[in-house]
């Protein structure tokens, strides 16, 4: 018997019980669409994010607090607080080939202003993270040294935020916030940013970063901002601050990254975070196919009379095996395709809404190839077993069963 | 030329459990071409487990069995389906057609099996459809069919592939009398027309119908005669008050 009649076969004995055929191709259905939904989604994310971070320039450098472990390259969370402002300016002092550093302080934190309050992220930084992020302004003026020596209580406002508190940036200049109880005047507005994984990155309020050690009675840095002078000096500045801060340290609590091993590093984890949730997705897909080898093993006791007849004028080892085989594929290749449309439509919706962003047809493909060749393999996988049950079932036993 | 069937001193042991089961002990017996036989026996006397091994769906224990000449003692489970569905027809006593399958499908079965292209086995289903009188059920279901109907399907699937010998296991054991003696008047008419057919029966009056009576008990042959004037089926369907149906 040849692959069509087999399939022609399936196809009929699927029909004879459609709500079970259904409700068993949906768990296929289910399982590849949650694999397709999260791998595709995983992958636009990465590549937003990863993209994002990549779009601040080689010549950045993150100084974190704590030491990376060996074959790490994010420190643990000891060591959170090793950081401090004098760390910055030693390193714009003496590192030769740093253009910029700016420290990083960020706290979450309602803010009033306008009559309103709104829950926002308040960073405190230096007049430098404006050379350190190519930060444009788009109302008004940035930090200043003196705003930063003199502990001003200035705020330079994310578009996003100022039209929330004041309708318009323009109507922000001027006004004042309050932020932890303590008034703020607007000094200026900054160019929009967008967002990275539905995160706003305009949704910000900028203080000097001495004022926010002191609205925060913190005396450290979150981590550091470093420009190197150009591209090529990148590494020769992480040898630099590396060295700088050891010193003023007098102990490696510290690490530093480049552009590309911060990336490197970011993408390995977001990696790990899809391949993790895809993970969790086929098993779905697995117990989809237990669904269909219990359905198969359900049908093929229900058929041992038909088996018997079929044998009993005929048909070989491989018929049976083939006729069972096909009908398990035939219901995995149809949950398959199903899962597919529904995974590609669904990442697609959550990639549009979160990233703003759609993941390409190219993307897509080799998502859709694995996900098309993985519900076949478990057709065939659930399903050979109770084909094989079928096919060696003796023809006089099969013929008696009632 | 050699003998359609030739068992040479077969014996089968069946084991149910710790049960030693001598279902046949011993059975020496020929079938000629063009013959109609029917094998006769109390239940238990070993007839329908001679008729299977016939049929290749079971295998001696011992001794051997010869289908036109061919030894099938070596022959592979495989190698089995393929004689079952070359040389043998089999009609049960249940039918034993598929329920889903039209009577056209049904019939066409041994021939998809038999690797028949999709075209031609429509056209040889349809005709034999026709020769046991059911051309106008070709696209009927088995349950919209009478038992006399459903059984003549089967006797049309039985000799799809132009078997050797066409093997009966109480072929009447599950119609009413009328619809049992055409079935029978089918078996004569198929035997003139040079099938040979084997037939297995527990009732006298069914086994006069054929031209030979084979009798078992506990697992041997006890008696082989020849009749020596068949009942014939038409004769008797006209003697039977009520509207014939069929053919």
């Amino acid at each position: 018997m040849g692959l069509l009649e087999a399939l022609r076969v399936a196809l009929e004995a699927l029909r004879a019980n459609p709500l079970r055929s259904v409700l068993t191709t949906l768990g296929v259905v289910i399982g590849v669409a949650a694999v397709i939904t999260l791998v595709s989604v995983g992958q636009a994310a990465r590549s937003r994010v990863v993209g994002e971070f990549a779009s601040l320039g080689p010549d950045l450098l993150w100084v974190l607090p704590g030491k990376a472990e060996e074959g790490q390259q994010f420190a643990t969370q000891e060591g959170r607080f090793t950081l401090t402002f004098s760390d910055a300016q030693a390193i714009q002092r003496e590192a030769r080939a740093v253009a910029a550093v700016a420290p990083w302080l960020q706290t979450s934190i309602e803010v009033t202003g306008g009559g309103r309050r709104e829950v926002t992220t308040v960073i405190g930084t230096t007049p430098s993270y404006l050379q350190v992020r190519a930060l444009r302004l788009q109302l008004g003026r940035f930090l200043s040294e003196a705003d930063e020596e003199r502990r001003k209580r200035v705020v330079v406002l994310g578009p996003t935020l100022a039209r929330r508190l004041f309708r318009a940036p323009e109507l922000a200049v001027g006004r004042r916030v309050v932020i932890n109880g303590r008034a703020f005047e607007v000094v200026g507005v900054v160019h929009p940013q967008g967002q990275v994984l539905g995160v706003d990155l305009d949704d910000r309020a900028y203080v000097p970063f001495s004022t926010a050690q002191l609205l925060f009675s913190v005396n450290y840095a979150s981590f550091l901002f470093v420009k190197a002078q150009d591209t090529a000096s990148v590494l020769r500045a992480q040898r630099e601050v590396e060295r700088v801060l050891r010193r003023e340290h007098g102990e490696e609590d510290f690490t530093v990254l480049t552009q590309s091993q911060f990336l490197g590093a970011l993408d390995a984890i977001l990696r790990v975070l899809t391949v993790a949730l895809s993970s969790i997705a086929a098993v779905s897909l697995v117990v989809g196919g237990i669904g269909i080898m219990n359905i198969m093993l359900v049908s093929v006791t229900e058929r041992t009379r038909e088996i018997g007849i079929r044998k009993a004028v005929g048909a070989k080892r491989w018929d049976i095996l083939a006729q069972f085989l096909v009908e398990a594929v035939v219901i995995s290749l149809v949950g398959g395709v199903l899962g597919m449309g529904l995974g590609l439509v669904a990442s697609w919706a959550i990639a549009a809404r979160l990233l703003d962003q759609a993941p390409t047809a190219a993307a897509a493909l080799p998502v859709v190839v694995l996900a098309f060749s993985f519900s076949v393999l478990v057709g065939v996988a659930f399903g050979v077993y109770p084909a094989w049950r079928a096919a060696r079932l003796d023809p006089i036993e099969a013929l008696r069963y009632e | 030329m050699s003998s359609v069937v030739e068992l040479r001193d077969v014996t089968k042991v069946y084991r149910l459990g710790s049960v030693e089961v001598r279902a046949l002990r011993g059975v020496r017996l020929q079938i000629e071409s063009g013959e109609f036989v029917a094998v006769m026996g109390p239940s238990g006397s070993g007839k329908s487990t001679l008729l299977n091994i016939v049929g290749c769906l079971d295998r001696p224990t011992d001794g051997a069995y010869l289908l036109e000449g061919q030894d099938t003692r070596y022959l592979s489970d495989d190698a089995l389906s393929e004689v079952r569905n070359r040389k043998v027809g089999f009609v049960f006593q249940t039918f034993n057609l598929l329920p889903r399958l039209t009577a056209l499908q049904n019939v066409e079965l041994p021939l998809l099996y038999a690797g028949v292209p999709r075209a031609e086995r429509r056209r040889r289903a349809a005709e034999l459809l026709a020769r046991v009188g059911l051309a106008d059920r070709l696209y009927h279901r088995p349950r919209e069919l009478s038992g006399g109907q459903q059984q003549r399907v089967a006797v049309a699937r039985a000799l799809a592939n132009h078997p050797a010998i066409v093997l009966a296991d109480e072929p009447t054991g599950n119609l009413d009398s009328r619809s049992g003696e055409e079935v029978l008047a089918l078996f004569q008419e198929l035997n003139q027309a040079g099938v040979t057919i084997a037939l297995v029966t527990h009732d006298r009056e069914v086994a006069e119908h054929a031209r030979r009576i084979v009798t078992l008990r506990d697992g041997r042959v006890v008696r082989d005669e020849p009749v020596r004037s068949p009942r014939d089926a038409r004769e008797v369907l006209r003697q039977m008050p009520g509207e014939p149906e069929g053919p």
